[in-house]
């Protein structure tokens, strides 16, 4: 079942999966509790994600980046889930494919603007999902 | 009464005799008596007696009959005048007249003789069919009885009964008639013919059971509903009653013996048809059942709604207790993740029930083992228990392996009775019985006992302990948490799964046991497990069973753990696995625990999911240390990093296969089967 307006933001077979969990198709209350646990637990990672940017604690935002990548790609949000690789990748100071090593500086910067894409792709997401849900004009 | 003008000297017998004189012949009376003749036509007397339109009889005092009026004629069933005229009382009634009755008219002259006043009696005939009353007036002169008037009047009695008996008839909306001693129709009225169909013609001497239902007759309803109005002087029934065309209607009956002095003469019977009352009235019923649907439908809608940012709240806390809080930032945390929890069960609770209340609640059929649930749950409560109550569980050996039924909601009783022994238990035993109670062709009859030795309960409140709301500490000071609901809707689970719920005592004296049953399907594992087999050897050509179906039959009885450090994942990959037929799996938050758990003396693990990347202790070390351990469980490692190659390298780090993340399902299948397959004996 194709989400409206999720574009290639959602991987369909992955987030089809879920939703076949759903006892009831209707309420859909197993899968909404899911993504909206997801949406509590993105908000609370880009929280961290900005206070270790501040820190310049490179290994907790590669984790943080592996955190989110997990949860995301659960759930199918390809957008999200490629972003917090490259944060991932950025924090272990290499490039976004995690080959060439990179400089301390090049890499928070790309953290900071990786970051930033990955919150406006997390709120995109979150849009068509909460209307998805009915929740949201 | 005019006095009599007569001045016939009439009486040869000045002093009567006490009894009534022998009747003399009709000669002998003509000699010595006067005739009728004597009282003249057109004489007041003669005007005013023969003519008075009250049956008027005249005697004389040797009672012979003087004078009669032509109403009394026309009433007495007399041929004429003549014939009673001059004639000696004795003749004539009972004989030539109908009424008095010579008895009653002997009693009545001589009262009046004795009294010398009017003197009035009230007669019925024997058959019933005329009543009268009669006025017997002395006449004397100076002193000297003359003559006795006896003024008649008739069918006073009579004239009431047949206004009763008209308005009994004609009455249509009651069905009013009489039974004789055996309960056989006597009399039959207007409603009793709309009411049931019968003419009075073909129903009068049938017996009264023609109206009751074959059932009711055979359990001689009928016959003890007339002993009940012996007994008690009358007997009232609702019930169904049928027509002569076999139609029903709902009736009111009553039933009262009738008694003439102290004999039985039957029962009066009135029936009232009632089927437009109890239409109303199911349709009130219909009506607030609807009313109470939508109530529970609502608080299952706003359960939900609160619900969803409830688990919102909980999961941030637990995200937020990961951070670095101090002491006392901790402790509130704390706090708010205990009450969350708790306001979450209640959540849980209100949706549990009104879900059932409003009967959009269902029990799923999956393959359940009763003693797995049992230990599952027994594992649950004893992580971090405290050294008493002491768990205990007697499993029957003949329980089940596997059984059709809902393992959810069973292991949702099972548990909510154990956490309240638990919780109401400070010292002795909290003790787990599973039996096999019953076993037919088709189902198990299981039943589950959870006895403890806690505080019990008071027998004032045990009857209200599976009503809905209510608790047993009330008080303002309450100790125990809860909504008051998790034994209703225990209940409701217990009934859904075709058993029942129950609470006694514990005999051993403190503490209570409450028990449930609950009914299984039978599933004939034989055939299953050469499905199995069968399915193995065709697994690479097309397997005539999917291969979900084959997992679920697998993965009976298979406990499973999952180490996973991320709860959406966590929650996902749970929801997956229950799907798939685990209903036994086991939750570890990083590699470390994953150890822990899964190096016991007896591996308690069929097989592992191991996520690669997990704080404290990664997924490769965490194998490294199980096989260290000894441990041979199979471990399927779940990585997003998915690259190629990484298969190889993890198998050769000790794990038994990969799957990449996020996890397809068909995939997950493939590997577990594969690992599982291993460890069945096929």
């Amino acid at each position: 079942m194709a989400v409206p307006g999720a574009s290639d933001s959602i991987d369909e077979a992955t987030f089809d999966q879920i939703l076949e969990m759903d006892e009831d198709q209707k309420e859909r209350e197993f899968s909404k509790s899911i993504v909206y646990d997801f949406f509590t637990q993105a908000e609370s990672t880009f929280g961290k994600m900005n206070a270790n940017l501040e820190q310049k604690d490179f290994k907790m935002l590669s984790e943080l980046g592996h955190f989110l990548k997990g949860s995301s790609a659960t759930l199918g949000l390809t957008k999200v889930k490629d972003s917090c690789e490259k944060i991932q990748h950025f924090g272990n100071r290499k490039d976004e494919a995690g080959n060439k090593t990179i400089s301390d500086d090049e890499a928070l910067s790309k953290l900071r603007t990786t970051i930033e894409q990955a919150k406006q792709e997390f709120y995109d997401v979150e849009k068509v999902l909460k209307r998805f849900y009915h929740d949201e004009p | 009464m005019l006095p009599t003008s007569s001045g016939h000297g009439l009486s040869s017998q000045q002093h009567p005799p006490a009894p009534l004189p022998e009747p003399a012949t009709a000669a002998a009376r003509h000699q010595a008596e006067p005739s009728p003749s004597q009282v003249e036509d057109g004489s007041l007397a003669y005007d005013i007696f023969r003519h008075t339109p009250i049956p008027t009889l005249v005697l004389d005092s040797s009672l012979v009959i003087c004078q009669v009026s032509d109403s009394y004629v026309a009433v007495s069933g007399a041929c004429s005048r003549e014939e009673i005229v001059g004639c000696h009382a004795d003749d004539i009634f009972d004989q030539r007249v109908t009424f008095p009755t010579r008895d009653s008219a002997r009693k009545a002259i001589q009262t009046a003789r004795e009294s010398k006043k009017p003197y009035v009696f009230e007669d019925l005939l024997a058959d019933g069919t005329i009543a009268w009353s009669i006025r017997t007036i002395p006449i004397s002169r100076h002193g000297n009885l003359r003559y006795f008037v006896m003024e008649v009047e008739l069918e006073k009695q009579v004239s009431t009964n047949e206004i009763f008996r008209i308005l009994v008839e004609t009455v249509k909306d009651y069905a009013i008639f009489m039974l004789d001693p055996h309960g056989n129709i006597a009399t039959w009225n207007k409603g009793a013919e709309v009411f049931k169909g019968y003419k009075r013609e073909e129903i009068l001497g049938k017996n009264f059971s023609n109206f009751y239902s074959q059932e009711d007759r055979d359990n001689d309803k009928p016959g003890r509903e007339l002993a009940i109005a012996l007994r008690d002087g009358r007997v009232e029934d609702e019930g169904w009653r049928y027509r002569k065309d076999g139609s029903k209607f709902w009736a009111n009956v009553v039933i009262t013996p009738v008694y003439r002095g102290d004999t039985l003469i039957g029962f009066s019977k009135v029936t009232r048809d009632l089927t437009e009352r109890r239409a109303a009235e199911s349709r009130l019923i219909a009506a607030y059942e609807e009313a109470s649907k939508l109530k529970s439908e609502f608080l299952a809608n706003m359960s939900h709604e609160i619900r969803t940012p409830m688990h919102g709240v909980l999961a941030a806390l637990t995200l937020l207790l990961d951070t670095n809080l101090d002491t006392e930032q901790l402790e509130l945390a704390r706090v708010i993740e205990e009450s969350g929890a708790v306001l979450l069960q209640v959540i849980n609770d209100i949706l549990d029930y009104s879900k059932l209340a409003s009967g959009c609640f269902s029990i799923s059929d999956d393959i359940l083992s009763v003693s797995d649930i049992i230990q599952s749950v027994f594992r649950s409560f004893q992580k971090g228990s405290e050294p008493e109550p002491i768990l205990e569980r007697h499993l029957d050996p003949s329980l089940p392996k596997a059984a059709g039924g809902d393992s959810l909601r069973y292991r949702q009783i099972v548990q909510n009775l154990m956490s309240n022994a638990i919780k109401f238990t400070e010292k002795g035993y909290v003790r787990v019985n599973a039996t096999l109670q019953e076993e037919n062709e088709e189902t198990y009859t299981i039943l589950t006992e959870v006895v403890d030795t806690g505080i019990g309960v008071p027998a004032t409140t045990s009857k209200s302990l599976f009503t809905p709301f209510t608790q047993f500490d009330n008080s303002a000071t309450k100790r125990y948490k809860g909504t008051g609901l998790g034994l209703s809707i225990s209940r409701s689970l217990a009934e859904l799964m075709g058993g029942s719920i129950g609470f006694r005592p514990n005999p051993e004296g403190k503490g209570s046991v409450f028990w449930f049953t609950a009914k299984l399907k039978k599933v004939n594992q034989l055939k299953h497990l050469d499905a199995i087999q069968d399915n193995f050897k065709a697994l690479a050509a097309e397997a005539p069973m999917s291969l979900f179906e084959e997992m679920k039959l697998v993965a009976i009885n298979k406990r499973i753990l999952l180490a996973e450090d991320n709860p959406i994942n966590q929650k996902v990959c749970v929801k997956m696995l229950a799907g798939l037929g685990f209903d036994n799996i086991d939750l570890a938050a990083d590699g470390s625990e994953a150890v822990q758990m899964s190096t016991k003396d007896s591996p308690p693990y069929d097989v592992i999911l191991m996520d690669i990347n997990m704080p404290v202790l990664d997924g490769v070390a965490a194998t490294k240390e199980i096989r260290h351990a000894g441990v041979q469980t199979p471990i399927v490692a779940m990585t997003a990093n998915a690259l190629k190659g990484q298969a190889e390298l993890y198998i050769s780090r000790g794990m038994n296969d990969y799957i990449s993340k996020p996890v397809d399902r068909k995939l997950l299948v493939t590997a577990l089967l594969k690992c599982l397959k291993r460890d069945t004996p096929a």
